[in-house]
């Protein structure tokens, strides 16, 4: 394995680790020693973690919050505009009246909210993106499975190679290796 | 058991760890229940020798209020028992101290029975217990077809008798769960946690129906005309609701300066805070439903339990349309939305503001379904008027009263027995709970 | 008062102490929580298992379970050519039960799916761990359910070309949609049920499906797999973004499902009809929904358990966890049954009485007492866990809640409609052997879309599994054999 030099083409520095533990903690030095554009990789939400990585609180309920609003006001609007020149009496109800269409409201707003979350979902993780380097690193894969990773992206103000690796290595990594994507064949 | 006997220690903060205590807080409590219930009775007292409804009505607003907290409060202590969570020990504890002030509330219920069976009239509160009562249309109960129907159900004796069974029941599993539960403590014997699973499995469908028919009994009964199959549900998540605020803001005191200092985190406090937000939108659910299926069909042997809630006989709007609206939303919406931030169901003082206006809303959605109801004579054609809203003196003694009671019972019980369940198989994971 | 001495017990009241001095002085009873996965499981092995399932060789009984299951589904197609072809008049319906079987058969089908998401949701919000083992499953049942119940109302409107009037659009006689109307708040409900399900199952996949696009082999599995894993690449970053929102889907999803079988009840409880109008149905309803679902997840579940060797998965923790909540549910049917019927009685309105006396010993006290002793009496058999523990007659009484829960439609809807106010418009409500085709093969297009999700999606949400139900998942559990060195663990 050669020694790791910052180049062209690097997107970053990969340590595998093999436990929920492990990973834990090796967040936490990562977290400390400041870096930023930098993720761990993880076949299931360990408890917690974002804790570990310093994490901001999720800000996917702003969307839901915002689809939730649109639905409401949607159901209002169209039963408004569907009854205000279509008189229609029955059960001695009132042309329009915010009790009996409440269940339009009710069913618009969780409907939109839904789509809100999912999407919120999508668009805070920059999601669909189909292609990605890290995932012509082969064990990388794994993560899906057993595995634990950290990557350190190259794009990392405070990139350093040598220091990444030493780092890495500090909190317990292994299989250290700098994820290249053009350079992979060897 | 190194720990035992050097344990208890006095310091000026434990104001609510009983033993501890050098503060008179219960001695306090017990003169303002005295206080507070003297007070309530001479209301009933001039209520009665006036035949005034209203003072009567005084004192089941401040039964009924802590009724519901405690019947709450025994329906949590036996749902965390048989969901057996972690994170619920160290609250039910409280809890089952707080169901030491049942036999109390018990008690406090004779002062209607004995006025069903002694007074004049005992129809001042229950109409249907005098059949001589004169109806806002001139007859008497005994005249009325709908009396004459539900007179099997709705008459004094059998009234009486399931009144007792109500509280005999609830007095049973409460006091059943609180004994195995300070036992557990004692003697460590596992066996009783699987009773204590049985004993509330069981409780829950005895207290369930008890607690539907107390309902139908003590608040439905009042229009003794009227009918919903839902009002035992309504009750039910009232009371719920009611029970985990003043669950919230015993616990911001006990772990402020009481038996809980550092043990009741911000943590119990979002679980509780997620259970407050349910039990929200379950009693919005539950009344919501209600109002909306009589609004939608529209029949008037049932709609006019809203309408006098709504207007007068004339059809002006009354002071009840206001409540209502304030049900709407201070009892549902800003609790609701309130409670939806994560940061509420955390914040200390966020989360004892949002329980306290839940008591306090929970109080209203009591007087909206207690107070209004027809009284004759009045000036128009249908002769009847709809009795308002209206906060009297008596009304503040007797919630006063019962409540101070009920807390002296509950510090008493703490006192006595242990403030944590030393013993319980899950005590680990509370005192560990994180989110 | 003075206070009595404190016993020489753990009892006494300590002052304020220091929460590590509580902890030093409770002494907890021992009494192991039971595990959720048996057999010390690894990741690894969960995602075999899993995984394994949809990239073997399709197993023979599969094909012919899908063969069979393709005959039966036919039966509904026929009937709804049929029925198409003809008009509605080739169901039994007609004067005065004009709503027979199809809602029933509605009702039925949109109740199983109830218990996908309240395994999925409210259980999630419960932090119940051990949903994770069969909400997939679950979610997949309710799909699947709510696309059965679909058909029937659909083609009850008659004109089935013209059912896009039901929705809100403008068309050439302006005419709109009457949101006074019960079945038009249905519209609503269910599609949205229907939508945000199909939602919420999709997202809680994504992590499966991102595994088995990693682990494919061939080109069109991973161009399957990688298109609906939409670019997922276990990012903690991407977890924490997707726990929050699988979090808010389950707090959505909860009100939803509330609010589906609560305006289903609506269609019967908004009228005026004795038997239909009484203010307990929404939550009655909801509760029997849970309960006919639970029947349907455990007459699922335990077969798949054994066909794929699930027993560690889903366990017998999962299988009690099930049978209380359907005693649970059932029981809360019988409450509403019981308040119904008192307050009928209470109420002294004679029609209201009437119609559950007839009920109970009318013409139709057949179907009414085989759904009191198939909802009310056969559930509270769960008390026992001998019983529980008997896979096979958990089975059966699974069975007889899906029976029971048919019934309990069938009595609500047929018996009212039949005698209803004028004894001389009173009738006797047979189906014809359409509404009985179009019935049976409605589980026959269940069976298909099942087959397909087994054979093609991974049936347990694994990466939930590792995460809530494997104990060396928690960061903080130093002292697990499969955490104390990684390289061991990979087994």
């Amino acid at each position: 394995m050669s020694a790791a030099r910052p180049q062209d083409g690097v997107f970053g520095i990969a340590a595998t680790f093999w436990t929920a533990p492990d990973i834990y903690h090796a967040c936490e030095k990562v977290r400390d020693a400041g870096y930023r554009r930098w993720d761990s990789y993880c076949p299931f939400p360990v408890h917690g973690l974002h804790h570990a990585m310093g994490l901001k609180r999720s800000r996917v309920p702003f969307f839901t919050f915002i689809g939730g609003m649109l639905g409401f006001l949607t159901g209002l609007t169209i039963v408004w505009y569907m009854n205000m020149d279509y008189p229609l009496v029955v059960g001695g109800k009132p042309y329009f009246s915010p009790v009996f269409p409440f269940p339009i409201f009710y069913e618009l707003t969780i409907l939109l909210a839904a789509f809100g979350t999912l999407g919120g979902m999508f668009i805070t993780n920059r999601l669909p993106r189909h292609n990605h380097p890290l995932f012509d690193y082969q064990p990388f894969l794994q993560t899906s499975d057993d595995r634990f990773m950290i990557v350190i992206e190259s794009s990392d103000p405070a990139f350093d190679p040598d220091r990444v690796r030493a780092l890495l290595e500090e909190a317990g990594g292994e299989e250290i290796t700098v994820v290249a994507p053009g350079a992979q064949a060897a | 058991m190194s720990t035992t006997g050097t344990s208890t220690r006095s310091s000026p903060a434990a104001g609510l760890a009983g033993a501890g205590s050098r503060r008179p807080l219960p001695g306090l409590l017990l003169a303002l229940a005295v206080a507070g219930i003297g007070i309530g009775l001479v209301g009933l007292g001039t209520g009665l020798s006036a035949g005034d409804a209203r003072p009567v009505i005084s004192w089941l607003l401040g039964f009924s209020f802590w009724t519901s907290i405690l019947l709450g409060s025994l329906f949590f202590v036996m749902i965390f028992n048989l969901f057996d969570a972690g994170w619920s020990v160290l609250v039910r504890r409280q809890l089952e101290h707080l169901l030491a002030g049942f036999k109390w509330i018990a008690i406090l219920f004779l002062p209607l029975l004995l006025i069903a069976w002694f007074y004049r009239d005992p129809g001042i509160l229950w109409k249907w217990l005098n059949p001589e009562h004169i109806l806002p249309n001139g007859y008497t109960v005994a005249t009325d077809a709908l009396y004459q129907a539900k007179e099997p159900y709705l008459n004094k004796t059998a009234f009486t008798l399931r009144s007792l069974l109500y509280f005999g029941v609830f007095l049973f599993f409460a006091n059943a769960l609180r004994r195995n539960s300070f036992g557990l403590d004692e003697d460590g014997d596992r066996s009783r946690v699987q009773r204590q699973k049985v004993l509330s499995g069981a409780g829950v469908f005895a207290c369930g129906l008890a607690l539907t028919f107390a309902a139908i009994d003590w608040f439905m009964s009042i229009e003794f005309h009227w009918f919903s199959t839902m009002y035992g549900v309504w009750f039910f998540a009232a009371s719920m609701r009611a029970a985990l605020a003043f669950l919230l803001i015993l616990l911001f005191f006990q772990a402020d300066r009481g038996v809980l200092q550092g043990l009741h985190r911000p943590s119990h406090n979002y679980q509780l805070g997620c259970i407050a937000l349910a039990f929200t939108v379950f009693w919005a659910y539950i009344s919501f439903s209600q109002y909306f299926l009589i609004y939608q069909a529209n029949i008037p042997e049932e709609t006019f339990w809203y309408n006098i809630r709504h207007m007068n006989a004339d059809g002006t709007t009354n002071s009840w349309w206001w409540v209502g609206l304030t049900l709407i939303f201070c009892n549902f919406l800003l609790p609701f939305l309130f409670l939806l931030f994560y940061k509420t169901k955390v914040r200390i003082p966020l989360i004892l503001f949002v329980a306290a206006w839940i008591l306090t809303f929970h109080v209203v959605d009591l007087y909206f379904n207690i107070l209004p109801s027809k009284s004759a004579p009045a000036d128009n054609v249908l002769n009847y008027k709809v009795r308002q809203f209206t906060i009297n003196f008596w009304d503040v003694a007797v919630f006063v009263g019962i409540g101070a009671l009920v807390l002296w019972a509950y510090l008493t019980s703490l006192r006595e027995k242990g403030a944590i369940p030393r013993r319980d198989p899950r005590i680990r994971e509370a005192l560990e709970h994180h989110e | 008062m003075p206070p009595p001495p404190p016993p020489p017990t753990l009892t006494d009241t300590a002052g304020p102490l220091g929460p590590g001095e509580v902890a030093g002085t409770v002494k907890p009873v021992d009494l192991p929580r039971k595990p959720l996965v048996l057999g010390d499981r690894s990741y690894h092995w969960v995602t075999e298992k899993v995984c394994g399932i949809c990239e073997q060789k399709t197993p023979t009984w599969w094909w012919w379970s899908f063969a069979i299951a393709c005959g039966i589904a036919s039966f509904t197609l026929m009937g709804l050519v049929y029925l198409v072809a003809t008009g509605v008049g080739v169901w039994g319906l007609a004067n005065p039960v004009n709503w027979g079987w199809a809602i029933v058969n509605f009702v039925f089908w949109i109740g199983i799916g109830h218990a996908g998401t309240l395994i999925s949701a409210v259980l999630c919000l419960l932090q119940q761990r051990w949903r994770t083992s069969i909400n997939r499953t679950a979610e997949a049942m309710t799909i699947f359910a709510v696309v059965c119940a679909g058909i029937f109302p659909l083609f009850h409107v008659g004109r089935v070309w013209f059912a896009w009037w039901l929705f809100p659009l403008p068309n050439a006689n302006w005419i709109w949609p009457n949101f006074r109307s019960p079945l038009e708040w249905d519209v609503f409900a269910v599609s949205t049920y229907g939508t945000v399900s199909v939602l919420f199952w999709y997202m809680g996949m994504i992590p499966d499906l991102g595994t088995l696009r990693d682990r494919a082999q061939s080109t069109w599995r991973r161009f399957f797999y990688g298109t609906l894993a939409m670019g997922w690449r276990n990012s903690s970053r991407h977890w924490h973004n997707y726990e929050m929102a699988y979090l808010l889907l389950a707090g959505l999803s909860t009100p939803l499902v509330l609010s589906v079988h609560t305006i289903v009840s609506f269609d019967f409880a908004a009228s005026i009809l004795p038997g239909w109008h009484t203010t307990i149905f929404p939550p009655y309803f909801v509760a029997g929904a849970i309960f006919s679902g639970f029947g349907m997840v455990l007459t699922l579940i335990l077969p798949l358990r054994a066909v794929f060797g699930l027993h560690d998965l889903v366990n017998q923790y999962h299988i009690d966890a099930m049978c209380k909540i359907t005693l649970a549910t059932g029981s809360m049917v019988g409450y509403a049954y019981a308040m119904e019927f008192f307050i009928a009685w209470y109420g002294a309105n004679p029609y209201e009485g009437f119609a559950f006396i007839n009920r109970a010993f009318g013409q139709y006290a057949w179907a009414y007492w085989i759904m009191i002793s198939c909802n009310v009496i056969s559930p509270q058999l769960f008390w026992f866990r001998k019983i529980r523990e008997n896979t096979a007659l958990v089975w059966i009484i699974s069975i007889f809640v899906n029976v029971g829960m048919w019934f309990e439609r069938f009595v609500i809807t047929v018996t009212s409609l039949a005698n209803d106010f004028l004894p001389s418009s009173w009738g006797y409500y047979s189906p014809t052997i359409v509404d009985i085709f179009t019935f049976f093969g409605t589980f026959g297009v269940f069976s298909v879309l099942f087959l397909l999700f087994l054979r093609f999606l991974p049936l347990i949400a694994f990466s939930e599994v590792k995460a809530l139900s494997l104990p060396q998942a928690d960061p903080h559990n130093h002292d697990h054999p499969q955490n104390q060195r990684g390289q061991e663990a990979r087994g």
